[in-house]
């Protein structure tokens, strides 16, 4: 029983980490950006659900319908004000670019809403349903599966759309991109604001979960770094197989060889993946 | 990772453009100069009639919480001190000012800051910096000085055993918060045997941990679980998991907040439930129980001090129910230990340096070491190692959203309540 506790653990927590991951993995691999800014986003999602939930009593299910559009806005500006000026210099260029606008994102927070670790708690709590002692946190059911409608969505939107069709041309091959007639400046500028979308979504769903403050977005974004190599960049399928194999790693480690060793073994599994697979579970040779 | 991004692209840009940095080199030397000119003038001004204290402080990063609290009490005793006309030394008042430096919660930053400020920012006496493994390492720098320090928020012996003799520390070693929880445990509750640590893997939270594993070894309980997690730990369901299924009746965990609350929400989603539940060092923050709601209940912890004792002092807050007022007025909120010893180790050097008459530093130092007085914090007398010998801290638990002393006799406010749900 208590294997399938861990198991259930690691499922739950895996569609959390792939959550985390999509938006940076769909930045990275159309934009070949890596987007530093990615784990402030989901900072700062936390912060609006956390806002609007005690100021407006907006719970966070609604939240995600703020959130989306709103970063959605905030991601394309970015792209199109500051990071298209960028976009062909070197990765070096785009990732102290982005490395720039995180600090200046984080420490904004810091400054208007402290370093405090502040925690969204719902009442009346969710609780927990059990099935044969295996007990599953209601909100981390909720935003598990949240996690997954927003993955389905991402996906059926760059397999059936037409944007979606674009952005996934621009990502296999920009110039023939650019000679079919697609408007490339725009697709990024899309692309880098459905990534934030994400980020913001995922805050949202993250500030039900964990503590929220502006300290606690480099764990994020590392997390979603290491999902990425894992599952393969820019796949949307890779996020989540990416996401699950890493929960599940830290979970099997965490039991066996203790939990401060659970990261340490997450972390040989990148380097073991990045030698011996470097495209990933999912990811196919040849992309960037 | 992110660092050695920047330096590369640091470096990368620096090459390309050598002859840029050439002229922003030239067109900013005369503002440096002229901003050279300005301190001087200042510092010269005002070395006549003020004391400057150096305060180290990780005011960002992850200990960036930790700063602001210390920060508070630095600031709370310097308006006090200040307001009342300064410090007098031989007749004469002199002004608090503190000088505070940022290290960025990176411990190699903090002795840098500390040799900065003692050579450079010319302060006449150091407050440590956060926590015992910084407080240590900066201490080899102002020992090396002859500087007096005054370590706010270091509890852990290894940071005293190191022969110096300008170092003074206000918090007790770690054991003083361990041994009497135990024993109230075992005395109000014998059916506790099986005992879970889960520590998380940093100087003090470790500390203390393997201070619980000493003493509930020594009270005959049943250690079933002893873990450390890392520093970040994002999750922590595979370890709880692990934790219920061996059925402990009393659950101790360390960290820092942002873990405490983290652990004890996934413990109730897990639907974990014990007689006893303890953790150190977050119930103390306010933050902890505004955060934490209903699921903070019951929680027991202990700190080196809390707002309900009543102590009648001799220093410049007088009582510990002074303090608090003046601690609410100005912040609006109610103290807890950080910013408490903070504000005492301002108000000890006070003390120490109007007894001395004079600036000297060793003269300083030896008031400090001679120092048996009461304070709103409590009794203070530093022992030969410099570390504070003469507190008992206070057990407390979460009760009703308030903290509730159990612990000393003489300040106690009620009972242990049994059953973490």
């Amino acid at each position: 029983m208590h294997a399938a506790q861990i198991l259930v653990n690691a499922v739950v927590l895996g569609c959390l980490y792939a959550c985390i991951a999509i938006g940076f993995s769909l930045v990275w691999g159309v934009l070949n950006v890596i987007n530093l800014i990615h784990g402030s986003f989901i900072v700062l999602g936390a912060y609006l659900a956390f806002g609007l939930y005690n100021a407006l009593h907006i719970s966070p299910w609604y939240s995600i319908a703020v959130a989306a559009p709103l970063f959605f806005v905030l991601g394309y500006l970015l792209q199109r004000l500051l990071l298209n000026r960028v976009i062909t210099a070197p990765v070096l260029v785009t990732l102290t670019m982005t490395f720039g606008l995180d600090l200046i994102l984080n420490n904004a927070m810091i400054y208007f809403f402290k370093a405090d670790y502040r925690k969204l708690t719902l009442t009346p709590s969710l609780g927990s349903v059990s099935i044969f002692d295996v007990v599953v946190p209601v909100d981390r059911l909720i935003a598990t599966v949240s996690a997954l409608a927003l993955t389905g969505l991402l996906y059926l939107l760059l397999r059936r759309s037409r944007v979606g069709r674009a952005i996934v041309a621009v990502r296999l091959d920009r110039d023939a991109a650019v000679l079919m007639g697609v408007d490339v400046k725009s697709i990024y500028a899309i692309a880098f604001g459905l990534g934030a979308a994400l980020a913001g979504c995922a805050g949202v769903l993250m500030a039900l979960i964990f503590p929220i403050s502006p300290l606690t977005s480099s764990g994020y974004l590392g997390k979603a770094f290491v999902v990425c190599v894992l599952g393969g960049l820019g796949s949307v399928s890779g996020a989540l197989a990416g996401g699950l194999l890493l929960a599940l790693v830290e979970g099997i480690g965490s039991t066996f060889f203790g939990p401060a060793h659970a990261t340490t073994l997450s972390f040989i599994l990148l380097i073991v993946f990045l030698i011996l697979r470097p495209q990933g579970l999912l990811g196919r040779k040849g992309f960037e | 990772m992110i660092f050695m991004f920047q330096s590369l692209a640091a470096m990368e840009k620096y090459s390309m453009n050598k002859s840029r940095v050439a002229r922003y080199a030239r067109l900013a030397a005369p503002l440096w100069a002229a901003a050279v000119l300005c301190g001087a003038q200042t510092s010269n001004a005002s070395a006549e009639d003020v004391i400057r204290f150096g305060a180290p402080l990780p005011i960002t990063g992850p200990l960036a919480p930790e700063a602001i609290k210390q920060q508070q009490g630095y600031d709370l005793w310097a308006e006090e001190a200040n307001k009342a006309g300064g410090i007098s030394v031989g007749g004469k008042k002199y002004k608090v000012e503190i000088v505070y430096a940022d290290y960025q919660s990176n411990t190699p930053r903090a002795v840098q800051a500390t040799e900065q400020m003692i050579s450079q920012d010319n302060v006449n006496f150091m407050f440590g910096a956060f926590g015992s493994g910084a407080a240590k390492a900066a201490s080899t720098v102002s020992e090396k000085y002859k500087v007096p320090t005054l370590a706010a928020t270091a509890s852990s012996v290894q940071v005293y055993d190191q022969g110096y003799k300008y170092l003074f520390g206000t918090f007790t070693p770690n054991d003083t918060l361990t041994t009497p929880l135990t024993q109230i445990i075992k005395a109000k509750v014998p059916e506790v045997k099986k005992v879970a640590i889960l520590a998380r893997n940093d100087l003090f939270p470790l500390a203390i941990a393997q201070e619980m594993e000493k003493s509930a070894k020594a009270n005959g309980f049943d250690l079933v679980y002893f873990e450390k997690y890392a520093i970040g730990t994002l999750d922590h369901s595979a370890t709880l998991s692990q934790i219920k299924s061996l059925a402990p009746q009393w659950i101790f965990v360390t960290g820092y907040i942002n873990d405490l609350l983290l652990i004890r929400k996934q413990m109730v989603d897990q639907e974990m439930k014990a007689p006893i539940v303890t953790m150190i060092a977050g119930p103390a923050y306010q933050e902890f129980i505004e955060s934490g709601g209903k699921t903070a209940e019951n929680i027991t912890s202990a700190s080196w001090w809390h707002p309900a004792e009543r102590y009648e002092g001799k220093d410049i807050f007088g009582s510990t129910e002074n303090f608090v007022k003046l601690f609410k007025a100005k912040y609006k909120s109610e103290p807890d230990y950080g910013q408490a010893s903070a504000a005492l180790c301002g108000a000890l050097f006070q003390m120490a340096i109007e007894k001395a008459g004079s600036l000297d530093r060793d003269k300083v130092r030896d008031e400090l070491a001679k120092l048996d007085v009461v304070t709103f914090f409590g009794p203070v007398r530093f022992g030969a190692n410099g570390q504070i010998n003469s507190l008992d801290p206070p057990v407390f638990q979460i009760q009703g959203a308030k903290p509730v002393v159990l612990f000393p006799e003489a300040i106690k406010q009620g009972d242990l309540k049994v059953g973490v749900n």
